[in-house]
């Protein structure tokens, strides 16, 4: 069975992918598997990009999307005769079979169904089934630069995919993210007095359940806590000779640089 | 034999990449079918040879792994070249402007204005040929002015880089376009007195992956985007190279004014500065240093001269202002702690400087002193100690210099020289330095223009030092140019008073060849239509993937689309037509085309390149073009290269540097000799600002009409003009933003701090503008620019408004600078330039324009030619 293994710590955000989907489909014919996609418009394999944080903490999240391959495909079950779960794991919906069933589109959780208006078609992301076949990997896998979207066999990453998530939504993707990177809080400490950065602060995240993480300051004078979800938190602060910052209140929808926190002296 | 690709009917090789002259990279597959291309590919190395034979490398750290990667890393500007190819831009068959008449009035004043209508190539190249001939006949050599470097695509046999140079040259000469360092003009103009290292002026950077990954604990990605800049002149390998340092915990800074996609990537910090205002944040650095004895006093002592002029201008100078973190604090952005932090990290932890060309850092006024300047900084810490280095991700083993890639070394370097059909970069009597062609065009016999220097970005430091003028004396001014690299406005400085020289009357004709229609292109009297790499029989060359060097056989993919010839052809048919015209009477003109091609074919000039490329020590010819590829193997002893600087560190009198003092010229005293009047270069750094030269500075009085300082840089999806009518990159979100009226502007990076103040948001339209013009922008509200700054790529296609005046796409570098670097240094200032912005309606725009706002377009690929062509 075949996966995906997406690892967005990898992940540049050429577009690559999402570039090479459409060098393969666009204007290209690969019936009985695939008809052509529109040459604007869809986006089998899409790049998402998020940006995180304000000025000057500002990171860039990237994430190549496209159907998750689940094995409880709700296409799958809804129309058995059009769509198919191979015996490889990919999706593939039938170009003939399919004609003229617009309700593909909105039956798939991800939005990765796209309609081909002239062709009066629902088409999507079939891991290049035709490259595949021919002992190929998808063209988009074959055009990354850094190794960031690989497939093949499961079995081939099974020390991968023990430490992947999977944008689950009860449908048993075949598609693994590894370093999502989530949600952060960053801030820094500084004295106004001498204007200057204070290293080594430790600082202390209270998170929504109440368990605690602690970093320290760095040369800069930063903290940073990566890889979290929405939720209330809260921060403190302390630094031999300072007056401590205590119960930072943090409600956090989004990345967010909370500021650079002037600890008065002692 | 070339393994087909899936569903092709045959699969060919090819460079898709931007270096031009001669040289590139992005090696890739190209496969076909019915004269149809299906799909780009990476070549793997692998596919047709052993590849130990080619001494892969392999490096390990701490566990960590990092090899040789067995297939090309080509960008998406390759994957989506074919959108590009076969665009609804191209030019399908020769051009001539309507009201253009070559026996009577040819209406300069309405370049760019007026429409074009079809002629046949026999018509074109008659009426070129005759005219051709006429400037000789009038005004003797030199009146063509040959614009044959600009930016364009990379060929050997058919390159686009002056083609026309050597018929010019058999009928007696022309002028040349002498390209300057245009993305690294900082360093070539400023840096190069201080180190000396030619010709670039940036640092040596040899062998430095192996000192990074061992040595290095912090980079700082100085205005640096390495995963942008390549993409034309290496591909991907840098990125991959920026991965794995951090997968080696060195701790990446970037400064800049924009988080750029280098920083977005790979940068553990983020420090933003306003545009071209690094110099004073360096010398606080160097402040910080001085101050709390945080530098290498006895290198300082061993390697360099003048230490105590840079003391004394950090502490004081001529002006009395000490340059303290305080001080550059109000004048670079930077918080004063984090000057300290920074300087004092610096000190502590072997680092780094990371380079990629272009930006506001190298490329605006007085772009000398920040190069020159990281050079001081540099040697305070010990420049060349194991881990302490200067070091570039781009142009790897320009110029066949092994001083110049940080990868292990190639035991050759591939030449293409000896089939190569273009121009070279050579020194030249008669020339113009390419950021003075508005100048140049209205300089008479009477009234010449003067400067120092060949210009050209591969010229010694001492050809800085030559006065020149144009014309020279004996010689006409210009009266004609033939261009086949239209991209001057949009990619130089002061764009719009490029446009308003081309209606010069004395220039009596402008010839162009291309394959695209675009910026320049539509101020050309005749226009020939040029193939692009996929329609011709080529080869090519990888010296700068940082990879293997590679030699390719480029077969012909496509049959030329229209009636596109390429630019060696196009010149063989005006060759034949003067040599048909003229030749039975003037024995200048016979035998032309013969001695313009010297018999060769494209076969022959593809052996003839190949067996002078250095490849065939390795691979027989006869192996070669079995292949299709060959390779140069890495040497086997690399790891025992000299790293950067070690050399000159570890021993400065054994091994000098090529300065006149062979150590490192804080204290220049080949500038002192020889412009010792310059007070804006002087012969040590010194801080400047506004000036009697430019006032392009948040401090300069103008600054109240033009607030922000905008950040123009090598453009992300573009390689700089080309490929702006590429439909699917114009699907991706920072590459355009659709207007209200549905037109893609090139997106302006505002901050939301100053989107509010202006307030504009996502998707509105923007005036960009300054006393020399205005162009748009589509609203992109972001946090990756540092309030205070805006950012606009540059390269966008130009559609005009007004020509000379304003603009709809966003070609920002119509509104810079036309002055050069500064008053010795004919460089180009780019970015970091004083711009109001402000929005607008485009409706009520286009009821104020409804010409240019009349012309039809398509979202995905901009305007249509056939708003040009007559009905």
């Amino acid at each position: 069975m075949k996966v995906f293994v997406i690892d967005q710590k990898y992940c540049n955000g050429c577009y690559g992918c999402q570039i090479a989907c459409k060098d393969e489909h666009c204007g290209n014919d690969w019936m009985p598997y695939q008809k052509p996609q529109p040459e604007l418009g869809h986006f089998w394999m899409k790049l998402q990009e998020t940006t995180h944080g304000q000025v000057p903490r500002v990171k860039l999240e990237y994430r190549p999307y496209m159907c998750q391959q689940c094995d409880s495909c709700p296409l799958v079950e809804k129309w058995p005769d059009a769509v198919t779960k191979r015996e490889d794991g990919l999706v593939c919906i039938d170009p003939v079979k399919a004609q003229g069933n617009k309700d593909m589109v909105d039956a798939c959780p991800y939005g990765v169904v796209y309609w081909n208006e002239e062709l009066s078609l629902a088409q999507k992301c079939d891991g290049c089934a035709h490259l595949v076949d021919a002992g190929e990997v998808p063209h988009c896998v074959d055009l990354c630069p850094t190794n960031a979207i690989r497939f093949g066999d499961e079995s081939e990453f099974t020390e991968e995919i023990a430490r992947a998530t999977r944008i689950d939504m009860g449908t048993e993707s075949r598609v693994y993210y590894l370093n999502a990177p989530g949600l952060f809080i960053g801030g820094g400490a500084w004295n106004s007095d001498d204007d200057e950065v204070i290293i080594g602060a430790k600082v202390t995240l209270t998170m929504p359940d109440g368990t605690t993480r602690t970093t320290e300051t760095d040369d800069f004078g930063d903290f940073w806590f990566r890889n979290l979800e929405a939720g209330s938190y809260r921060v403190d602060i302390q630094a031999d000779g300072y007056a401590s910052v205590a119960d930072h209140a943090v409600d956090l929808t989004k990345s967010l640089n909370i500021g650079d926190f002037d600890m008065a002296k002692a | 034999m070339v393994k087909k690709g899936f569903g092709a009917d045959k699969t060919v090789y090819d460079n898709i990449d931007w270096c031009g002259f001669g040289t590139g990279c992005n090696v890739s597959k190209v496969d076909v079918k019915d004269d149809k291309v299906l799909r780009v590919r990476p070549l793997r190395y692998d596919e047709s040879y052993d590849i130990q034979k080619f001494n892969p490398w392999k490096i390990e750290h701490h566990g960590e792994t990092f090899e040789t990667p067995m297939h090309s890393l080509i960008p998406p500007t390759s994957a989506a070249y074919k959108r590009h190819a076969f665009s609804r831009n191209r030019i399908p068959y020769p051009l001539i402007r309507e009201d253009f008449d070559p026996e009577g009035d040819r209406h300069p004043e309405t370049r760019g204005i007026s429409k074009y209508k079809r002629i046949s190539w026999d018509e074109a190249v008659t009426i070129i040929a005759k005219e051709v001939k006429r400037q000789f006949d009038t005004y003797g050599p030199g009146s063509i002015l040959m614009q044959q470097d600009g930016h364009g695509e990379t060929k050997i046999v058919h390159p686009c880089h002056g083609c026309m140079v050597k018929l010019l040259e058999l009928l007696g000469g022309a002028t040349l376009q002498a390209r300057q360092p245009d993305s690294w003009e900082g360093w070539y103009w400023g840096a190069k007195h201080a180190w000396g290292t030619e010709p670039l002026g940036q640092g040596y950077d040899q062998n430095l992956m192996l000192d990074i990954t061992k040595n290095t604990k912090m980079l700082l990605y100085w205005g640096c985007d390495n995963e942008t800049t390549p993409w034309g002149w290496g591909g991907q390998m840098p990125s991959r190279l920026s991965f794995w340092f951090s997968d080696c915990g060195i701790t990446s800074v970037a400064i800049s004014p924009d988080l750029n996609y280098s920083g977005a990537c790979h940068a553990d910090k983020w420090i933003p500065v306003w545009p071209n205002t690094d110099l004073a944040l360096q010398f606080a650095i160097a402040y910080v240093w001085i101050t709390e004895g945080l530098y290498d006093r006895e290198y300082i002592d061993t390697h360099t001269v003048g230490f105590d002029w840079l003391e004394y201008e950090v502490m004081g100078g001529k002006d009395g202002v000490v340059k303290d973190p305080k001080w550059a604090e109000e004048r670079c952005g930077v918080p004063a702690r984090t000057i300290k932090a920074l300087a004092r990290k610096w000190h502590k932890d072997a680092t780094t400087t990371c380079h990629c060309n272009g930006g506001s850092y190298i490329r605006s006024c007085y772009a000398h002193e920040p190069a020159r300047m990281e050079v001081c900084l540099l040697a305070m810490q010990g420049l060349g100690a194991p881990g302490r280095n200067f070091m570039k991700f781009i142009e790897w083993n320009i110029y066949e210099n092994p001083n110049y890639s940080p990868m292990p070394r190639d035991a050759a370097y591939l030449t293409g020289w000896a089939g190569y059909n273009a121009a070279f970069l050579d020194a030249q009597d008669r020339f113009i330095p390419k950021t003075m062609i508005p100048e140049g065009i209205a300089a008479t016999p009477e009234e010449p223009i003067d400067w120092y220097g060949h210009v050209i970005c591969m010229m010694p430091r001492e050809d800085q030092f030559l006065p020149f003028q144009f014309p020279p004396k004996g010689n006409p001014g210009l009266h004609m140019i033939w261009s086949d690299t239209p991209c001057w406005s949009t990619c130089w400085n002061g764009g719009n008073e490029y446009l308003n020289a081309l209606h010069n009357p004395n220039l009596e004709f402008m010839l162009l060849q291309h394959p695209w229609f675009e910026n320049d292109a539509k101020f050309a009297d005749i226009i020939l239509p040029v193939t692009t790499r996929f329609e011709v029989e080529d080869c090519a060359i990888d010296n700068q993937s940082g990879i293997f060097n590679t030699f390719l056989h480029c077969e012909q993919a496509v049959s030329p689309r229209g009636e596109a010839k390429s630019d060696w052809f196009a010149v063989q048919e005006v060759a034949k037509k003067m040599e048909e015209l003229f030749g039975a009477d003037d024995p200048k003109y016979a035998n032309l085309l013969h001695r313009y091609t010297d018999g060769r074919t494209v076969e022959s000039s593809i052996d003839l390149t190949y067996s002078n490329s250095s490849a065939q020590i390795w691979t027989p010819i006869e192996e070669f073009k079995e292949k299709g590829y060959a390779m140069i193997p890495k040497v086997e002893d690399w790891e025992e290269d000299p790293a950067g600087f070690y050399l000159f560190y570890s021993d400065p009198v054994k091994n000098p540097l090529p300065t006149p003092s062979g150590k490192i010229e804080i204290y220049s005293t080949a500038l002192a000799e020889h412009f010792p009047d310059d007070e804006q270069r002087m012969p040590y750094p010194h801080y400047i600002a506004d000036s009697d030269r430019f006032h392009e500075y948040r401090e300069s009085a103008k600054a109240k009409d033009y607030p922000y300082l905008i950040v123009s840089n090598h453009p992300r999806w573009r390689i700089h003009a080309n490929f702006d009518d590429n439909s699917w990159l114009r699907e991706i979100e920072t590459c355009k933003v659709i207007g209200p009226d549905g037109y893609a502007y090139e997106p302006c990076w505002i901050n939301p701090v100053d989107a509010e103040q202006l307030g504009v948001k996502d998707g509105d339209v923007v005036k960009i503008y300054n006393e020399r013009g205005w162009t748009l922008g589509g609203v992109y509200v972001t946090e990756r620019i540092f309030p205070g700054a805006v950012l606009q790529d540059h390269g966008a296609r130009i559609d005009p408004i007004e020509p000379g005046v304003s603009d709809r796409a966003g070609a920002n570098n119509l509104i810079a600078p036309k002055e050069c670097t500064s008053q010795n240094c004919a460089g180009e200032v780019t970015s970091g330039f004083l711009v109001g912005v402000e929005k607008v309606d485009v409706f009520e725009l286009a009821r104020e324009y409804p010409v240019a706002f009349g012309r039809t377009f398509q979202a995905d690929e901009g305007p249509d030619i056939d708003n040009w062509l007559v009905a």
